[in-house]
C-alpha cells in the first residue's frame, strides 16, 4: 500500500515545515555564528571598509604601518577645480560658486567645520544648513570616516588620496577597516583559556544531576505515588498546589521566593526572634544559593513527572494491588512490585527529557540569582545568555554566545543518543501491523 | 536678535528638505523615539522632542508651508532590554529615529552603521549647540565625529547621613567642611571605612549599614578604580588595566566586608529596599546619583533632604589617588534610515529639544543636570537648589567614561572581579589574575596591561 | 485503596512539603492589597491602589486588555497549531510506514537537546528574512515549532496504545488510512489532545524570551513582557504593583487548571512500548 507511505509523509510535512524553518535552520545558522566574531559592533548582516581613529590604531598595533596610519588620519577638505566642476554639474548656484572660486581656490581645511565656515562667509552662501553640508562634501580630499561599500570601492579612495598601496598593505588595511564580521576560531580558544569556564562547567553537570535526581524523578515520583494513596479529593488538591509554580510566570515565582529568602523576608523576621540575623538568606552563601536554585527549579521540575507518573500509575490495573493486598503485600512491597517496574519507561523518559531542558534552562537562575554570588551559580546555558543577548554594559557576543550554545549542543546531542539507547529505541518503533 | 538668524537658517533647512525645492505640498513625518533606562520621573526625553515639533511646525507655518510631524514615543524602563531592542531592530530595518541611549554605545553602533553622525546634519556652530558644555559635546563624539546631542547631564555623588557624624563627633562646621576636604584628596576611602565602622559601634545603624554602595553593576564603580589612581583609557584612545588601581579598588571592598561595614550578600538588593534605607537615615555612608534626590525626595518621603544629608564627590581612595565623580550624559542618537530627509528632520528636532528651557524640564523633573550653558539663567533651573550645588560642586569634576569599541567587554569583565572578590569567592590576588586573563585572551591587543 | 492503607501520614508529610508554596501564594496576594512593610507579616491596611492599572493606563505602557488580548491571541494560536500539526505527525510516526521513520523520531527527541535561547539570533534573522519580525504571527509560528517536538512525542506515545483492532476493522469497512484516522483514532486519543492542549496553552501563556526578543513592540506586548518591565532596576522599582499585575496574569491559567486538571492526568498513555 505505497499510499500509506505517501500518506505519512503528507500528515509529517506540516512538522517538517515548522521544525525545518524556525528550528534546524536556525540551529545549523548558529553553528556558523559559532565561528564568527559578531557582536554589537560588527552587526549581524554585512559590514563596510570605514578608516577610522581606532582601525589606524589597529593598523599602528597589529601590522605596524603607522606612517600610513598617520597619513590616513588627517581630514582635508581642499577647494578645488574638481570640486566646483562638481558642484556646477549638482546645480549650486553659480553665484556661489565664483565667489568661492575667488576666495578660497587652492585653500586646504583640516575640519569639516573650518570648510563649512568659510562658505557661510560668503555673501552667497546657501540659505540651508543641509546645503552647507552638501556643497562641503564635494571638496573631501580624505578618506577618514567614509563608509565604503567594498574594499575596492576604498582602495581606489585612498589611491586618490595618493597613497597607493602595496598588496602587504592592502590586506593588512582591509583587515582593520572592516567594519563587519569575519571567521575565526578564537571562540574556543577564548573558552579553553578562560578560567571559570571550569568552574561553569562543573556548576552545570551538578545543577543538572542535583535538581533532576532530587526533584524532576525522585520527589516526582514520591508526589505521584503518595497521591496515588490518597482519596480523590486530597490527590487533586495537592497535585494542584504542586502545579502552581509551572503555570506561574518565572518573574513571579521567583519574586516570591525572594519575598522567603530576602533580608526583610519571611525567614528572616521568623527567624530573627530566634537568634539569627536577619540576612539575605539566598545570595549569603554559595550552599544558600545553590540549595534556593535547586528548590526553585525542582518544585517547577517535579510537576512534570508527578503529572507523567500519576497518569502511569493510573494506568495500572487496579486488579494486580486487589490481587496483592490479598497475599497481604504491604505499601513498600506494592511501590517496590508493582508499580516501579510499570514506570520504567516513564522514569526513563522523564529523566532523559529533563536532563536536556535542565541542561539549556537558566531563566530562573537569571532571575533569582543572576549566577551570584560571584559566579558561585553561574550554568553554561546562563553564561551563554548573558554573553550573546543580554548584559548591562550592552556588549552583546553574538559570536561567542553561539559557540558556547555549540558545546552545550554537543553535550546534549551525545546525551540524547545515550538516552536513546537507554530506551532500547527500536522497541519504540515497531513496524506497523497494518500494510 | 542673532541668535534667530540661526533659527531661521534650520527653518528654511527643514522647510527646503521638506518640500524639494518645489514647496507647496503638505509633508507628513513620522518619527520614532525609544528611551532606554526611563522611569516615570524620565518622561521629557520624549516629550522633549514633542514640544520641539510643535515649534518646528509652527515655524513652518509661519513660511505658509504644511509640516505634519507625529511622534511616536517608547520608554524602555531597562537598559538591557532596550539595547538588545534596538539592535535587532536595526537589523531589521525598523530601527527608531531617535533613540535615547548612554554615551557609550555610540562606539559599537557606529562600527556597525547603527546610528549616523548628527553633525552632518546642523551646523554645530549655531545655537544651541554652540551653547552646550564642550565635556558633553565631547562625550557625545567618537573617532572624532560628533555623533549626538547629550540629552542630559549627572554625576555620581558620596552620601553622609549628617546626624551620625554629629555623633561621632563631626562638628556642624566640620561637615559643611567636608565637601572642600573630599575634593582636597584629605578625606579618603579609607576615613569613609573608619567612620562607617564608628557608625555601626554606636549602634546608630545595623551591621553592614555602615557603608552601603550600589546593589548591582553600574558605571559607579569605576569611579572607585578612578578613586585609587586608575586609568580606564589612554590618550591613544586605547583601554588601561592598571592592576595596582584595580588591586586596591577591589580590596577596598573586601576591606568593607571584612570590618562588617559592608554585607557579603549585599549585591542583589532590592532597588526599593535599598532606596527607603537609605533616604530615611538606615544608611550611615553611601554613594549614589544626581537624579536620587527625585526619588529621595518624592517617593521615599524625605522632607529635609539638605537637613538631613550631606553629599561629596567620591573621595580619593588613597594617598595617591583623586577625588571624582562620574557622569553618564545620555546622547540623543540618530539612526541610519532609508529616508534621509526624515533622518534630517529627526536632527532638527533633536537641537531644538537641546535648547534650555526644554531641556531644563528634563533636568528639574528628573534631577538630572544642565547640558547648556545658559540653562543656569533659566529661571526654573536656577531657582533649584539641588540643581544649582550639584553642578557646582559634582560637574567640574567629572570624568566619563570612554567611548571605545571593546569598553563593553572590559566592563563585564571589571564586574565579574569585583563580584568574586566582594562575595569571597575568590581571593583579591586571584580575581585580579582571573581578570588579567579573560581581558588578554578576550581583549588582546586592544587593551594595555600595566 | 483499601482502608489498611492509611492515607493521613501522605497527607501529611506532603502537607508538610507544600506549605512553603502556599504560604508563598497567600502573602503574594496579600501585598497586593495592603501597604504593608517590608518584614512586617501582619497586612496592615485595605487598598485597591496596586490594582489601578485595570482601570488606568500606566504612562508610556500599553493598556493591560491589549496586553491581555494579545497574550490570549498568542497562546491559543499557538496550542491550535501544536495540536493539528503534532497529532498529524505523532500518528505518520506511530502508524504508517515511511522510509526513515525511526530517524524521525530520533532526531526530535535530539532537536530537545538544543537551546532554544541561544538559537534566538538566528530565529531573529529568519522572521526579518520572511518579514514576520515584531509581528505576533511571528512570535507564534516560534513558540509552537519549538513547542512540536514535545507534542510529537507525546501524542505518538498516545497512538501507539490505540488498539489496532480498530483500525484493521475501519479499513476493513472500506475507509481509508487518512478517514480511519480522523475518524476512528483520534477520538480515540481525545484525552491526550485534551492534555496536550492544556499543555501548550500554558507554556504560551507563560512564554516570556521569545515575545521580548522578538515582537518588542508596544502594540504585540503580551502580559509577561508587561510584567517585566515593572520591576526594572534603579528608579522603575515598583513591587506591589508588580505583585498586583502579577496576580492578575496568573489568575486566568489557575481557573482553567482548576477547571482541567482532571484531563492533565491523561498526559502520559501508559503505553510507549509499541
Amino acid at each position: 500500500m505505497g499510499n500509506s507511505k505517501h500518506l505519512g509523509l503528507y500528515m509529517l510535512a506540516p512538522a517538517f515545515l515548522f521544525v525545518i524553518v524556525f528550528f534546524l535552520t536556525p540551529v545549523l545558522l548558529t553553528g556558523v555564528f559559532g565561528f564568527t566574531n559578531m557582536s554589537t559592533a560588527t552587526g549581524i548582516t554585512g559590514g563596510s571598509y570605514m578608516v577610522s581613529q581606532s582601525s589606524m590604531q589597529a593598523l599602528k598595533d597589529r601590522h605596524d604601518l603607522s606612517e600610513i596610519a598617520k597619513k590616513l588620519s588627517q581630514v582635508i577638505y581642499t577647494i578645488d577645480e574638481e570640486g566646483l566642476n562638481a558642484a556646477a554639474q549638482e546645480g549650486v548656484d553659480a553665484g556661489t560658486l565664483a565667489e568661492l572660486k575667488a576666495g578660497f581656490l587652492g585653500q586646504s581645511f583640516q575640519k569639516r567645520r573650518a570648510v563649512e565656515r568659510a562658505i557661510k562667509s560668503l555673501d552667497n552662501r546657501p540659505s540651508s544648513t543641509r546645503a552647507i553640508k552638501k556643497l562641503s562634501a564635494l571638496f573631501e580630499r580624505s578618506v577618514l570616516n567614509i563608509r565604503y561599500d567594498t574594499e575596492v570601492d576604498l582602495f581606489a579612495a585612498i589611491d586618490k588620496f595618493g597613497l597607493p598601496l602595496s598588496v602587504a598593505e592592502k590586506t593588512a588595511m582591509s583587515d582593520v577597516t572592516y567594519t563587519g564580521w569575519v571567521f575565526t576560531t578564537d571562540n574556543f580558544k577564548r573558552m579553553i583559556s578562560l578560567p571559570d569556564t571550569m568552574t561553569t562547567l562543573i556548576n552545570t553537570l551538578f545543577y543538572v544531576f542535583v535538581t533532576l535526581i532530587v526533584f524532576n524523578t525522585g520527589f516526582a515520583l514520591v508526589l505521584a505515588i503518595s497521591t496515588h494513596y490518597m482519596d480523590a479529593a486530597s490527590a487533586g488538591f495537592f497535585r494542584s498546589v504542586w502545579l502552581l509554580p509551572r503555570i506561574t510566570p518565572p518573574v513571579l515565582y521567583v519574586l516570591m521566593w525572594k519575598w522567603l529568602a530576602w533580608d526583610t523576608g519571611f525567614l528572616s523576621t521568623v527567624l530573627g526572634p530566634l537568634g539569627f540575623e536577619p540576612r539575605n538568606w539566598m545570595l549569603d552563601t554559595p550552599a544558600n544559593a545553590w540549595t534556593f536554585i535547586i528548590l526553585i527549579n525542582g518544585m517547577v521540575g517535579a510537576s512534570m513527572g508527578m503529572l507523567i507518573f500519576s497518569s502511569a500509575i493510573k494506568a495500572i490495573p487496579s486488579s494486580l494491588f486487589y490481587a496483592s493486598e490479598v497475599d497481604g503485600a504491604n505499601r513498600m512491597q506494592q511501590v517496590r512490585h508493582i508499580i516501579l517496574p510499570q514506570l520504567r519507561f516513564p522514569i526513563l523518559f522523564i529523566t532523559s527529557y529533563q536532563t536536556l531542558s535542565l541542561l539549556t534552562s537558566f531563566e530562573y537562575i537569571l532571575l533569582a540569582t543572576e549566577g551570584g554570588p560571584g559566579g558561585a551559580t553561574e550554568v553554561w546555558a546562563l553564561t551563554t545568555y548573558l554573553k550573546a543577548l543580554s548584559n548591562y554594559a550592552g556588549a552583546l557576543e553574538y559570536g561567542y554566545g553561539a559557540a558556547l550554545a555549540l558545546v552545550l549542543v554537543v553535550v546534549g546531542v551525545f546525551l540524547s543518543i545515550l538516552y536513546l539507547k537507554l530506551f532500547d529505541f527500536k522497541t519504540l518503533t515497531a513496524p506497523p501491523k497494518i500494510e | 536678535m542673532i541668535r534667530y538668524k540661526n533659527t531661521f537658517a534650520m527653518l528654511a533647512t527643514a522647510v527646503m528638505l521638506t518640500f524639494g525645492t518645489s514647496g507647496a505640498m503638505a509633508a507628513e513625518y513620522t518619527i520614532s523615539v525609544w528611551s532606554g533606562g526611563s522611569g516615570p520621573n524620565d518622561n521629557y526625553r520624549i516629550d522633549a522632542i514633542k514640544l520641539a515639533a510643535t515649534l518646528l511646525e509652527a515655524e513652518a507655518e509661519v513660511l505658509g508651508e504644511d509640516l505634519k510631524i507625529t511622534i511616536e514615543g517608547k520608554p524602555y524602563t531597562q537598559w538591557d532590554e532596550f539595547k538588545q531592542a534596538v539592535t535587532l531592530a536595526a537589523e531589521a530595518g525598523t530601527a527608531p529615529n531617535i533613540v535615547v541611549a548612554g554615551h557609550e554605545d555610540i562606539a559599537a553602533w557606529s562600527q556597525s552603521g547603527l546610528i549616523v553622525p548628527i553633525e552632518d546634519y546642523v551646523d554645530l556652530d549655531s545655537w544651541p549647540i554652540n551653547d552646550i558644555y564642550d565635556n558633553l559635546m565631547q562625550i557625545s563624539s567618537f573617532n572624532g565625529k560628533v555623533y549626538g546631542l547629550p540629552q542630559d547631564a549627572e554625576s555620581r555623588p558620596f552620601f553622609f547621613w549628617k546626624d551620625y557624624m554629629r555623633t561621632i563627633g563631626y562638628s556642624d562646621a566640620d561637615i559643611n567642611a567636608l565637601p572642600a576636604k573630599v575634593q582636597a584628596g584629605d578625606y579618603t576611602l579609607q576615613n569613609v571605612l573608619t567612620d562607617a565602622k564608628k557608625i555601626q559601634d554606636a549602634g546608630l545603624v545595623k551591621p553592614g549599614y555602615g557603608f552601603y554602595p550600589r546593589v548591582s553593576n553600574g558605571p559607579d564603580y569605576w569611579q572607585f578604580y578612578t578613586s585609587f589612581g586608575g586609568q580606564i583609557e589612554n590618550s591613544d584612545g586605547k583601554l588601561v588595566f592598571d592592576k595596582a588601581a584595580m588591586t586596591k579598588f577591589y580590596q577596598f571592598f573586601v576591606d568593607a566586608v571584612a570590618l562588617g561595614v559592608t554585607r557579603k550578600n549585599h549585591i542583589g538588593t532590592p532597588w526599593d529596599q535599598w532606596y527607603g534605607e537609605v533616604a530615611n537615615g538606615k544608611a550611615g555612608l553611601w554613594h549614589g546619583g544626581t537624579w536620587h534626590y527625585a526619588r529621595y525626595t518624592k517617593k521615599e518621603g524625605q522632607k529635609d533632604f539638605f537637613g538631613n544629608i550631606q553629599f561629596t564627590l567620591i573621595p580619593a581612595g588613597d594617598a595617591g589617588g583623586k577625588a571624582n565623580t562620574l557622569t553618564h550624559p545620555l546622547v540623543y542618537l540618530l539612526t541610519k534610515q532609508a529616508d534621509d530627509d526624515a533622518v534630517a528632520i529627526a536632527a532638527e528636532l533633536v537641537k531644538i529639544a537641546s535648547e534650555p528651557r526644554i531641556n531644563t524640564l528634563h533636568a528639574i523633573k528628573s534631577a538630572h543636570l544642565g547640558i547648556t550653558r545658559s540653562q543656569s539663567s533659566v529661571d526654573l533651573y536656577s531657582g533649584d537648589r539641588w540643581a544649582r550645588e550639584a553642578t557646582k560642586r559634582l560637574l567640574p569634576h567629572a570624568t566619563a567614561m570612554p567611548n571605545n569599541v571593546s569598553f563593553g567587554q572590559y566592563w563585564e569583565i571589571m564586574w565579574g572581579g569585583l563580584e568574586g572578590s566582594w562575595t569571597g569567592q575568590k581571593s583579591v590576588s586571584d580575581a585580579i589574575a582571573d581578570v588579567e586573563t579573560e581581558l588578554k585572551t578576550t581583549l588582546g591587543d586592544k587593551i594595555v596591561i600595566r | 485503596m483499601s482502608g489498611n492503607y492509611r492515607k493521613w501520614p501522605m497527607i501529611l508529610f506532603l502537607g508538610f512539603m507544600t506549605t512553603p508554596i502556599i504560604l508563598m501564594y497567600v502573602y503574594l496576594f496579600l501585598d497586593t492589597v495592603t501597604n504593608s512593610p517590608p518584614g512586617s507579616m501582619i497586612p496592615n491596611e485595605f487598598t485597591t491602589e496596586h490594582w489601578r492599572f485595570l482601570w488606568e493606563t500606566i504612562p508610556g505602557r500599553p493598556s493591560i486588555w491589549a496586553a491581555t488580548w494579545n497574550t490570549l491571541l498568542f497562546a491559543t494560536s499557538t496550542t491550535l497549531i501544536v495540536l493539528v500539526v503534532s497529532s498529524a505527525a505523532g500518528y505518520a510516526l506511530s502508524r504508517l510506514n515511511m522510509p526513515a521513520r525511526s530517524f524521525f523520531l530520533g532526531s526530535i527527541m535530539v532537536l530537545h537537546a538544543f537551546p532554544t535561547v541561544t538559537l534566538l539570533i538566528a530565529i531573529f534573522l529568519i522572521l526579518q528574512m520572511v518579514g514576520l519580525y515584531n509581528t505576533l504571527i511571528g512570535v507564534i509560528l516560534v513558540k509552537a515549532s519549538l513547542e512540536l517536538p514535545f507534542g510529537i512525542w507525546i501524542m505518538k506515545g498516545f497512538y501507539d496504545t490505540v488498539p489496532w483492532e480498530i483500525e484493521m476493522a475501519g479499513i476493513q469497512d472500506g475507509a481509508s488510512r487518512f478517514q480511519v484516522w480522523t475518524k476512528l483514532v483520534l477520538p480515540q486519543v481525545k484525552p491526550a489532545i485534551m492534555a496536550l492542549g492544556i499543555f501548550s496553552f500554558l507554556a504560551g501563556w507563560s512564554e516570556f524570551i521569545l515575545p521580548l526578543v522578538l515582537a518588542p513592540d508596544n502594540k504585540v506586548q503580551v502580559l509577561s513582557v508587561y510584567l517585566a518591565a515593572l520591576i526594572a532596576d534603579d528608579n522603575n522599582f515598583d513591587m506591589a504593583l508588580f505583585k498586583s499585575v502579577g496576580v492578575f496574569y496568573v489568575v486566568p491559567v489557575i481557573i482553567l487548571f482548576v477547571f482541567f486538571q482532571n484531563k492533565l492526568m491523561n498526559i502520559y498513555s501508559g503505553g510507549n512500548k509499541g
